[in-house]
């Protein structure tokens, strides 16, 4: 079928969608995986495209509601005969997509860190899992703050399912799990103080927050608030990255830990280059994160496979795209051909006044993804 | 989900609502292997010639069929098959996003528009009528339309319990080793504590094995 793929001769676009939500709570970071995913495009187009065909994003927005990204999806692939669609944050979204792409056999690239225990054959995961980030963080905070940890989380699938794994490190590493609380998504203010009250109250080492989208800014306000210090009692999470920094103040955020694969203060000329291009386009203030990053290296990889198979076919695609590397911003990286999810870097942050994050961990290079915990989290001395 | 009550439809009504044992038995063909005692089937096609000839071929069958038409805006729900005319826009009407229907979906082929595979795919469909159809056609079709849908609903349970367990076996496996720690038991004995105080207490042995780990971190 390659062979024939390479005879055909036209300039159509290579149409693909594209599913973010642009309005409601989760806009904050979605719209820059939006724009990660969109610069990405823009740039293979400025190089020819692909093949010399342009990619041409057809782009929804499903205004943070769960069903609609499900219902998008069959839009997409129905009506506007799309087979690749990029797409999706919350766990929950992925999941509503999933069934589609996998009966009509579409293929989603999810560039979002999510809890693990899932494998998708028309899935391609590019965030980090529980391995490639929760580990490290459990050992670091550990070492330098203590063994009591208070878990606070929005109420939906990820932060659930990666608190169990995170429950399960302290645990088994002599710490103790002092409280746990879900706030719904859509949490407004109010409900954070006497939350942080109770935070308080309960005396932890170590505040670990999977709290997403808006309601972000209003736990580490509220956190401010109370006149908690991060020096003593920090908040840490996997999920709070520089958009979320910016959107609740640099102040508020100052001494706050993250894990993530990306943070933009990694000092690389590929970042560099990256993160300028980006603030050309969006702004001299505007951050990037690692969710924008991923966004934006999917992409990448998906043209350079496309390159090769010359076709939008699922089956394809995905057989070329395993084992393809790419030197995205945060390092070298590449889709592990065991488990379609990309071996990504594990790195910690510490947010500075600038609501920037100075990087106090890295790994060696890109670990690679475990997505069953089949190797990796039993014990913290192992990694 | 939008309203699906009856007056919505142009036309809908039960046919053949005679119990099967009040007719008259010389035309009678067995009743489908396996099939419920109250299956429904719905019939949404044009009541031509074809679509008589659909309707009495499901009711010889003895299931419940009702024939809905005009073709509503949004296929309806509560059946356990149905029966629809192929047409450009039926993708839209499919209530379900493909991959988690909620009945078996035939789609009905009358063959005056070119064959357009794209479009049967976007269905996502368990099975496939052409006009003419004969009456073998149809008893298969539906036979295995329905073998379909409840094989896939069956993979899929399947797999939400695969992904349950995994997370069972977590559970189970840090429970085995603190009793193996702390008991000073070897690791059959430990997994057969487990499983004796699941039985006696009837629940899972997930649950036993959380409350292990859960009362160990409350006393340590």
């Amino acid at each position: 079928m390659g062979a024939l793929n390479r005879n055909q001769r036209t300039s159509a676009p290579w149409r693909v969608g594209v599913l973010f939500s642009k309005t409601g709570f989760m806009s904050v970071i979605e719209e820059t995986q939006l724009r990660g995913t969109l610069i990405a495009i823009d740039e293979i187009n400025d190089r020819g495209g692909v093949n010399g065909r342009p990619i041409e994003p057809i782009v929804y927005d499903p205004g943070s509601e769960i069903r609609s990204y499900g219902q998008y999806a069959k839009r997409l692939m129905v009506e506007d005969g799309v087979s690749t669609i990029f797409g999706c944050y919350t766990s929950a979204s992925r999941k509503a997509v999933l069934p589609v792409v996998e009966r009509l056999d579409g293929l989603l690239w999810y560039p979002t860190l999510y809890e693990g225990f899932e494998f998708s054959p028309n899935v391609i995961y590019t965030g980090a899992t529980p391995n490639q980030n929760s580990v490290q963080l459990c050992k670091a905070l550990m070492s330098q703050f203590g063994n009591r940890f208070f878990f606070v989380g929005s109420d939906y699938v990820y932060p659930r399912e990666s608190n169990r794994v995170m429950r399960e490190l302290v645990r088994n590493n002599g710490g103790t799990v002092v409280g746990e609380r879900y706030l719904r998504l859509e949490a407004d203010r109010s409900e954070f103080v006497p939350l942080v009250r109770e935070i308080k109250q309960a005396q932890p080492d170590v505040i670990f927050s999977t709290v997403v989208g808006e309601s972000t800014t209003f736990l580490y306000q509220a956190y401010h608030d109370l006149g908690l210090n991060p020096k003593t009692v920090p908040i840490a999470s996997l999920t709070t990255t520089e958009a979320e920094i910016r959107a609740m103040g640099y102040d508020v955020g100052e001494g706050h830990y993250t894990a993530a694969s990306y943070f933009q203060g990694i000092e690389t000329a590929r970042n560099s280059s990256f993160v300028s291009h980006y603030q050309k386009r969006y702004g001299d203030d505007e951050p990037t994160n690692m969710c924008l990053e991923a966004s934006y290296f999917q992409v990448n990889l998906f043209a350079r496979t496309l390159e090769e198979t010359n076709s939008l076919d699922t089956r394809q695609l995905r057989t070329f795209v395993m084992g393809a590397e790419f030197e995205a911003p945060q390092g070298s990286v590449s889709i592990n051909p065991v488990w379609g999810h990309a071996d990504v870097w594990t790195r910690i942050g510490r947010a500075n006044r600038q609501g920037q994050f100075d990087i106090v961990f890295q790994s060696q290079a890109s670990v690679k993804a475990d997505p069953y915990l089949i190797g990796y989290g039993r014990c913290l001395e192992n990694c | 989900m939008p309203d699906m009550s009856r007056a919505d439809y142009g036309h809908d009504r039960w046919i053949g609502t005679q119990r099967p044992e009040s007719r008259a038995g010389a035309e009678e063909r067995p009743r489908q292997a396996g099939l419920p005692a109250e299956f429904t089937v719905a019939v949404i096609v044009e009541r031509d010639d074809n679509g008589e000839f659909l309707i009495r071929e499901l009711q010889r069958q003895r299931v419940a069929v009702r024939h809905i038409w005009p073709k509503p805006a949004q296929i309806p729900l509560q059946y356990d098959a149905i029966f629809c005319l192929l047409s450009d826009d039926l993708p839209q009407r499919i209530p379900w996003v493909p991959g988690e229907p909620s009945s078996a979906l035939i789609l009905v082929d009358d063959g005056k528009a070119p064959l357009n595979l794209k479009l049967v795919h976007n269905c996502a469909a368990h099975g496939m009528l052409h006009y003419p159809a004969t009456a073998r056609m149809i008893q298969s079709v539906l036979m295995m339309a329905r073998e379909h849908f409840q094989y896939e609903r069956r993979l899929r349970g399947r797999i939400d319990k695969l992904d349950e367990n995994l997370r069972t076996m977590r559970l189970v496996e840090r429970a085995k080793a603190l009793l193996i720690r702390l008991k000073n038991l070897s690791e059959e004995e430990a997994y057969n504590f487990l499983r004796k105080q699941a039985m006696e207490k009837r629940v899972t042995i997930g649950a036993v094995a959380a409350a292990v780990i859960d009362s160990h971190e409350l006393l340590s």
